[in-house]
């Protein structure tokens, strides 16, 4: 061994600079690949991301207005920043938006969770029942929205002639400002909720089996498997599931449009909806635009907590 | 031979000179607007469409040219047509614009003046210019026949009406109103169990700020000074505009249905239709759905009046009429086949067969007639509707107010905010928006909350 070593040595000596001045060549070249086969994605990211976040960035120091045939900026910095401060209903939007996104995301993890571990013990009909459970998801937005208006319909709807067949009186499920937020969860709930479950249900099916086998064998109960097995190895799962709804909850559009477009008075009103009133009904392209960045700043920020949170528990 | 002969000649001639008469006869009517090219029209899904629908095929069968409809919900209406006439060309041919819209149109110079498409074309007089809103004076900023140039035409001069239950007046020996304090002692009379006793629209938006426009009018407020005189000086909060606001809050809460802030227009009319509500405010184009056998239990049962006043005051009439207007960004030869397919429309016939599949008619002519006629005796209240009605929003931040009041108004209704505090943070807001915009604008002594 020691001979080969020593006669080892001298050879690499004698080639070591060639060797390491062609492994240098070949890093080089190789970096020089990546960067030219980058360049188009990169190029790309720039034109399709880049530049339009730096138009709304110019847009949200701009007033903008609609004159001779066409857009008319003028460079106003301040103006829309005093807008945001004064604007009483960017707070009712940003508290509803917060309760919304924290109330239905909970539930839906939670209910979507259970529904994962309750399907993935049956035995039989596994298949069936995870294809009816996600029909929700499939049912296009608009036919949710009419479909629900119709059963929260406050003379005709069916909910409110259940109550009548218990001696109940009507609700006013979206006109009662106390209620209309709650109702639109209730119906986010209904959407997203099947998948919540699509995702983790992957997830639970995915887990090792003997593990939990053995846990059952070493006396552990159902509450003490889900507790100290599922959950902590469900973790991946359940972030991807949190993070996916939570953003998507952060910019909820269509379903309290047709609902109740905001109403009644800013009971449901949330940012999205706001937006939507300052670019196309009020026509304020600049606020829009620096109201448009407010948003981005706070699903970042949540996302950046998600992440620490995460991080710290592991 | 001979006697055929002279048959066959005097056949011909009869068609030669039935054939030289035809122009004549039908100056007002279909067959001079000559082979267009297809045109493609942006229109509202409200409930005159099956009337206008119907119209189109009849240019169509009698002209031979070709109209495709873009049929859009009202919500977007306005953003189609933004983008239509700020794009390179724009997709549609005829834009359908409502009332507190136009300005931002015409402002903007993204529209062609109709006398530039045809040079000397002006609308037949028996055609409403509801308000004067079709016309557009750019060195004063103002929509008026008086100096300003014709920029669209109508397909509606929509107003509101009072529609009601004839049935139930007569069988309780009461009169129409004529006041809003009549209002609301008939409405408590009428109402019990299964039916309210008035209805309009209270949903946050363009509903309530519309349907609140009669009351406020009818006590002598408004949202602005004097536009046309370039005073923008916010006046919502005014005490008239307040008791205009208690009025009609006093009216909703005593007998409207208990979700009054979420009820739009579907819901008016479909309480009127399934004969749950004894007095809708309502705008006239409503009115076919109410006497459509298939879809409304009140056919025959209902009559229209003109919106109440207050006592001894004259009636609150806004108007919220529609325009037909042609964009600047599309070739000549479709400027031409809109603009005839709009000279078209306004003939007496078309308007009568406008009238008769549905739709509102726009000529005094085509409602004298009808109106004769038991079935569409609702038009003489149009028609007086239409000499007393005015138009709300005569400036181009009109959407932007039209927003800011939806928003308080229905914020008063439900009890978020008190009446005076919804007005005084509306004024507030309105005057912000002519601030921005340089206009010369002030406020009012906020009212005591």
């Amino acid at each position: 061994m020691g001979v080969n070593r020593q006669s080892a040595t001298p050879a690499l000596g004698q080639g070591g600079n060639g060797v390491r001045a062609e492994a240098k060549r070949k890093k080089q070249s190789d970096r020089l690949f990546r960067y030219a086969t980058l360049m188009p994605a990169v190029i790309a990211l720039v034109i399709f991301t880049v530049y339009p976040m730096l138009n709304l960035l110019q847009m949200s120091v701009s007033t903008i207005t609609f004159a001779h045939g066409g857009a008319v900026w003028q460079f106003t910095p301040l103006a829309n920043l005093a807008k945001l401060r004064d604007d009483s209903v960017f707070l009712a939007t940003l508290r509803n938006t917060l309760v919304f996104v924290v109330v239905s995301v909970a539930i839906e993890m939670t209910l979507g969770f259970a529904l994962a571990v309750a399907v993935s013990a049956l035995g039989r009909f596994k298949g069936l029942i995870r294809s009816v459970m996600i029909l929700p998801i499939l049912v296009p937005p608009v036919a949710i929205g009419s479909m629900w208006k119709l059963m929260y319909n406050y003379n005709f709807g069916i909910f409110n002639q259940m109550l009548a067949w218990f001696g109940l009186g009507p609700v006013g499920w979206l006109s009662d400002p106390n209620l209309a937020l709650v109702s639109v969860i209730i119906v986010d709930i209904w959407h997203w909720t099947p998948f919540v479950f699509l995702i983790l249900f992957a997830g639970v099916e995915g887990l090792p089996r003997e593990v939990i086998e053995a846990a059952r064998v070493d006396g552990a109960n159902n509450w003490q498997i889900v507790r100290k097995i599922i959950l902590p190895l469900m973790g991946p799962a359940i972030a991807v599931a949190f993070i996916f709804r939570s953003i998507l909850a952060f910019k909820v559009f269509d379903q309290i449009f047709l609902l109740t477009s905001g109403g009644p008075g800013t009971a449901t009103e949330v940012v999205s909806l706001l937006l939507y009133r300052v670019f196309f009904a009020q026509n304020d392209m600049g606020y829009g635009a620096l109201l448009s960045l407010v948003v981005i700043a706070m699903i970042v920020a949540f996302l950046l907590g998600a992440r620490r949170m995460v991080a710290g528990r592991a | 031979m001979k006697i055929w002969t002279s048959v066959h000649h005097a056949v011909t001639a009869l068609v030669l000179t039935v054939g030289l008469m035809a122009p004549a006869l039908a100056a007002d009517s279909v067959t001079n607007v000559g082979k267009q090219v297809p045109i493609n029209i942006l229109i509202n899904a409200s409930p005159w469409y099956g009337g206008f629908e119907k119209v189109t095929e009849l240019y169509q069968k009698q002209t031979g040219n070709k109209v495709s409809l873009d049929v859009t919900p009202y919500n977007g209406m306005l953003e189609k047509a933004r983008n239509a006439v700020r794009g390179d060309k724009s997709p549609y041919d005829i834009l359908n614009i409502d009332t507190a819209w136009t300005i931002e149109f015409y402002k903007g110079g993204f529209l062609k003046p109709l006398t530039q498409i045809q040079p000397g074309y002006a609308m037949p007089k028996q055609v409403f210019t509801c308000g004067g809103s079709y016309y557009w004076n750019a060195q004063k900023q103002w929509r008026t026949p008086v100096g300003g140039e014709l920029m669209a035409v109508p397909p509606n001069c929509n107003t509101q009406v009072l529609v009601y239950r004839k049935d139930l007046f007569k069988a309780a020996k009461l009169a129409p109103p004529k006041t809003f304090d009549e209002v609301l002692d008939d409405c408590k009379k009428l109402q019990k169990p299964g039916l309210y006793g008035y209805v309009t629209r209270g949903e946050r938006g363009n509903g309530i700020w519309y349907d609140f426009l009669p009351f406020l009018y009818a006590y002598g407020g408004s949202e602005v000074a004097d536009p046309e005189n370039g005073d923008f000086t916010s006046t919502l909060n005014s005490p008239k505009a307040l008791a205009a606001l208690d009025k009609f809050i006093e009216i909703e809460k005593t007998c409207a249905p208990a979700n009054r802030g979420a009820i739009g227009q579907a819901d008016v009319i479909q309480l009127m239709a399934t004969g749950n509500v004894a007095m809708a405010q309502v705008v006239i184009a409503a009115w076919p759905y109410f006497e459509n056998p298939t879809k409304s239990v009140v056919v025959g049962k209902i009559a229209a009046v003109e919106n109440p006043s207050v006592a001894g005051g004259k009636p609150g009439v806004p108007m919220g009429n529609w325009h037909f207007a042609v964009p600047k960004n599309i070739p000549e030869a479709n400027q031409k086949a809109a603009l005839a397919f709009m000279k078209w429309f306004l003939t007496k016939d078309a308007q009568m067969a406008y009238a008769k599949a549905g739709g509102i008619p726009v000529r005094s002519d085509v409602m004298a007639e009808l109106s004769k006629e038991p079935k569409y005796a609702w038009m003489a209240a149009y028609k007086q509707s239409l000499e007393d009605a005015v138009q709300p929003i005569g400036y181009a931040e009109g959407a932007a107010v039209e927003d800011v009041m939806g928003l308080r108004l229905n914020q008063a209704l439900i009890g978020q905010k008190s009446p005076a505090a919804a007005l005084n943070t509306a004024a507030a807001e309105i005057e912000a928006i002519f601030k921005k915009n340089g206009r010369k604008t002030g406020h009012l002594p906020p009212l005591p909350q």
